[in-house]
């Protein structure tokens, strides 16, 4: 860490610059995109969880005035490749349209292109699909059977990946402990759902050769991943990434809606767009996340410490593979939590069912694994009769152990959770807390209290690819930055991928600004193409504040190495006897200066007063890899995967009526440490949405299917989001714990709230019916499911009395 | 997802007369909702086009329709299959008439279906009251079909 002694704008309450934009209602989104002669699509849907296409019958459709084609899987996959695996798993083929069968329903089958959307959508009602209905299969334990119906017969079972990884003497630790509990929960299928639905609109332009896209995305390698899918050279594929995203929290994957596009558009050889409405985003989209059961034991002693674990995550990725898989492999860089576990047996195994594909969800799946990490050491508790905060205390990593290797191979950088607890408890008064719990029980109420300790894995890295896919063998996941400095003097910073509403201008304006010792307001961010692009990745896997952050941060020092060097040569002196300040540079005696216009007009316009092999100009550039990666697994499965490590800890208090079932939080408390804040209202603002989206996943969302495999919460009718009324105030206790391995201390914050809030509700649920002698082990704790457990205890315990 | 059906109607109209306008396909394109049209595809089958909404969802639906183990002026067995914007589904419900005094006439039915696709996924939760409000515009029409009179009284008061 290269510490800069006095911070000017890096963690002070600045002003995010998009957020104006935004609430005036002036982002420029893709639907705002227009270009002459655009189609638009629409898309018909298999009604069956699994059926073979027999026929396709266009021809109404395409008697109608305006109607320009009806795209089928057939002709999509005569023209284009497959979609890309994780896995190593050549026969799960994944195209746009369903080649030959259909395998869930809602999957997109044929692709209508006309003058407008409702068009479209009319001619869409006049395709004929003739099928026949095949066997399916829904449940993971099912499919997870040798004899279940296959997916992908090709394949030959349902199993995308079941590995068992075992670091350290986990049967020894287990056969050394006087106690040992073992347990299930299950994590729904539910999502995230942004306002904007996913877009994106193609135009292939035969003169020059190019294929122009814009997009709502957020998918690693996206220009890469179409330029091979539609097989045009990759230097053919020009992503316009100055497009604002509505919201993506992991799912704007749009590789399968940009190749069907981008496929019509050189077909058809006009601009095609395709916006999604929700139910093709809810059906087929990219907008399922993961759908574990979780098998869970535990080994420790009388005084509640753990010393082993072993789990089993057992994760329904649905019909096609893609990055899915992964979400198991990331919890493995923070397996134990925040906690001393020594060792551990994981179990990941990922299978195929007629559900709809599922993607990345914010988290990448450490929020269902943070989820049975804490409901084991709840239940540890529990059964010792030990007080649940001060379980997780005995088990917490100290602040002196850091840098902590656990047994999965990953080094925790830094920490101070006892630190962070006290604090919270300070600011929630604990004793009162405990009181007001005890005075809603007094009133009739179900009343209980949560707990959560967890930890957000940040800085994005890819090690999970290599972890579980011996063919791949990535080792680097780099962001960039470029600074240039005009002619007047004006900076201009680019970054090289989309954002969602994570305020990256915000956050390179402000490094770039901190370093150069210049006003951000006065830094211009642009976002050039993917043909003028630096290697970047996407904003994913809590990475731009370590990231995009280290990469601002090298390149502004790139450019103030240069200017020292310009005035060194003019004064004569060496660059130890030089001061840097505010943007112009002195000789330390105080005799000369230099002010930033001079510097700049000698880089500009006098390379005769420039150090000899200088360039002309002033221009930065640097690709910064991932702070402690570059290393490949170990074949044990040992990897270092992300270099940073952010704790939150939550505190709630929930009431429930308990004829109603319905939770109510009445606290919300959130201790936060994500080392060095960059910007404290982009962080307050993704903690807060997250912990809104953890309540989602934890009382209301998910994506439901009935025996014949349909869906039945597609609209927001069904799939519950949460509101005003369900998200309460959240009261924020700040702690910093600077990172060692990052340039400013920072780490990051992109997922913080959402990974412990599903385990702190499902935790105070449990507090609070515990009295009745029941528990709650699946999310969402649905109204439904708890009155009627409730009703259940009550008619039991009425009926025994 | 699977659905129930059953209920009896008193129509003010004899049996005969009930059996022949049942098996009017002009009769039951007036009665049944949202129907647009219905052809003749040979003895006692039809091809149906609808158009429906339910909750949020509006869409098409073809579907063929066939009369089997009919017993004249009494008992039929109808079985309805198709598919369409809205989603697919298939059932098969018993139908029988039975006299009533006045001229009137009893008509009972039972039966299942299933159904899929987008109306199943949109509007399930209120798919059953749907479909007795279906089946409820359909009676509303049939007896249309009988009481002209009736209906030009009441528009008369």
């Amino acid at each position: 860490m290269s510490a800069i002694a006095k911070l000017r704008y890096v963690s002070t309450p600045r002003r995010v610059r998009e957020d104006r934009r935004f609430v005036a209602g002036h982002g420029r989104y893709v639907a705002d995109i227009k270009a002459e002669g655009t189609l638009h699509v629409a898309l018909v849907a298999s009604p069956h969880a699994a059926a073979r296409i027999v026929s396709i019958d266009a021809s109404a459709a395409l008697a109608m005035p305006g109607v320009h084609h009806v795209l089928t899987g057939e002709e999509l996959a005569a023209g284009t490749d497959p979609l890309m695996n994780g896995l190593d798993t050549p026969e799960v083929r994944r195209y746009p349209l369903a080649v030959g069968q259909a395998r869930y329903a809602g999957e997109w089958v044929a692709a209508v292109v006309a003058d407008s959307r409702a068009l479209a959508e009319d001619a869409a009602e006049r395709v004929r699909i003739s099928y026949e209905v095949l066997p399916y299969v829904l449940d993971a334990e099912r499919a997870l059977e040798p004899d279940s119906t296959p997916v992908h017969p090709g394949h030959g079972s349902n199993v995308l990946l079941d590995r068992t990884f075992v670091w350290g003497e986990v049967d020894k630790h287990f056969a050394e402990s006087p106690y040992e509990l073992s347990f299930r929960v299950i994590w729904g299928r539910s999502s995230t759902v942004p306002i904007e639905t996913f877009g994106v609109l193609a135009s292939w332009d035969p003169w020059r050769n190019m294929l122009e896209v814009w997009a709502s995305i957020q998918m690693p390698k996206y220009s890469d991943q179409i330029a091979r899918a539609v097989r045009l050279p990759a230097n053919a594929v020009r992503v316009h990434q100055d497009v604002d995203v509505g919201g993506s929290y992991g799912v704007k994957r749009g590789i399968k809606q940009t190749v069907i596009v981008a496929y019509l558009s050189r077909r058809l050889g006009r601009p095609v767009r395709l916006i999604e409405d929700r139910l093709e985003n809810m059906r087929a989209g990219d907008a399922h996340g993961p759908d574990r059961i979780f098998d869970v034991s535990v080994a420790f002693n009388a005084e509640g410490i753990i010393r082993s674990m072993k789990m089993r995550a057992l994760d329904n990725v649905g019909a096609y593979a893609g990055r899915s898989p992964f979400q198991l492999g990331k919890p493995v860089g923070a397996i134990v939590g925040p906690y001393q576990i020594q060792s551990v047996q994981y179990r990941a195994v990922s299978v195929t069912t007629n559900k709809a594909a599922q993607e990345a969800v914010r988290g990448f799946g450490q929020a269902p694994t943070n989820y049975a990490i804490e409901t084991a050491i709840d239940k540890v508790a529990e059964k010792l009769g030990l007080d649940r905060i001060e379980m997780r205390r005995r088990n917490f990593i100290r602040k002196e152990q850091f840098p902590y290797l656990i047994p999965s191979g990953s080094t925790y950088d830094s920490g101070d959770y006892h630190t962070v607890v006290a604090k919270v408890l300070d600011h929630v008064q604990w004793p009162a807390l405990e009181q007001e719990r005890d005075r809603l029980r007094a009133k009739g109420l179900l009343a209980g209290i949560g707990i959560a300790a967890c930890l957000e894995p940040s800085g994005g890295n890819s090690s999970f690819e290599p972890l579980l896919n011996p063919k791949n063998t990535t080792t680097t996941w780099m962001d960039s930055c470029r600074i240039n400095v005009d002619l007047l003097g004006d900076i201009t910073v680019t970054i090289h991928t989309t954002s969602s509403g994570q305020g990256h201008e915000t956050l390179a304006a402000t490094v770039v600004g901190e370093v150069l010792e210049i006003d951000p307001d006065k830094i211009r961010i642009m976002r050039p193409d993917s043909l003028t692009s630096l290697p970047s990745n996407s904003p994913v896997g809590s990475r731009m504040a370590i990231m995009l952050g280290g990469a601002a941060f090298h390149a502004a020092h790139k450019l103030k190495r240069k200017l020292l060097r310009i005035a060194g040569h003019q004064f004569g002196l060496a660059g130890d006897q030089l001061v840097y300040a505010g943007g112009g540079i002195a000789a330390r005696d105080g005799k000369r200066k230099l002010s930033w216009m001079d510097l700049v007009l000698i880089a500009h316009r006098h390379i005769h007063m420039m150090p000899p092999d200088t360039e002309p100009g002033l221009e930065a550039s640097h690709i910064y890899q991932v702070p402690t990666g570059g290393i490949l697994p170990t074949p044990d499965g040992r990897v270092q995967m992300y270099p940073c490590h952010s704790f939150e800890f939550h505190v709630i208090l929930v009431a429930i009526d308990p004829d109603l079932g319905k939770p109510e939080i009445r606290r919300y408390v959130i201790g936060h440490d994500c080392g060095t804040v960059i910007n404290p209202h982009i962080v307050k603002g993704m903690t807060l949405g997250g912990i809104a989206h953890g309540i989602g996943a934890a009382l209301l969302e998910e994506f439901v299917y009935d025996e014949q495999g349909q869906m039945i919460t597609q609209s927001f009718m069904d799939y519950l989001l949460p509101s005003s009324h369900e998200v309460p105030k959240v009261e924020i206790v700040h702690h910093c714990t600077p990172s060692p391995f990052t340039v400013l201390g920072q780490k990051g914050s992109g997922e913080s709230g959402y990974l412990g809030a599903p385990a702190a509700i499902s935790g105070a649920i449990n507090d609070a019916i515990r009295p009745l002698g029941i528990s709650v082990g699946k999310l969402p704790i649905r109204i439904s499911a708890l009155s009627d457990a409730v009703a259940a205890a009550r008619a039991k315990s009425s009926v025994t009395s | 997802m699977k659905l129930e059906i059953s209920g009896s109607e008193v129509i003010a109209a004899p049996v005969e007369v009930l059996w022949a306008s049942l098996n009017d396909p002009a009769v039951l394109t007036r009665c049944i909702p949202g129907c647009k049209r219905m052809t003749e595809t040979g003895p006692d089958a039809y091809m149906v086009e609808m158009q429906l909404r339910v909750a949020a969802v509006g869409g098409s639906f073809e579907g063929e329709i066939a009369l089997t183990d009919k017993e004249p002026p009494r008992r039929c067995r109808i079985s309805v299959s198709g598919s369409g914007s809205l989603g697919h589904g298939n059932g098969e419900a018993h139908f029988e008439i039975s006299a009533q005094d006045d001229g009137h006439s009893l008509l009972s039915y039972s039966g299942t279906g299933e159904i899929g696709g987008l109306v199943a996924g949109v509007g399930q939760r209120i798919l059953s009251s749907v479909s007795k409000h279906l089946i409820g515009r359909f009676f509303t029409a049939l007896r249309q079909q009988f009481e002209p009179a009736a209906q030009a009284a009441g528009a008369q008061r």
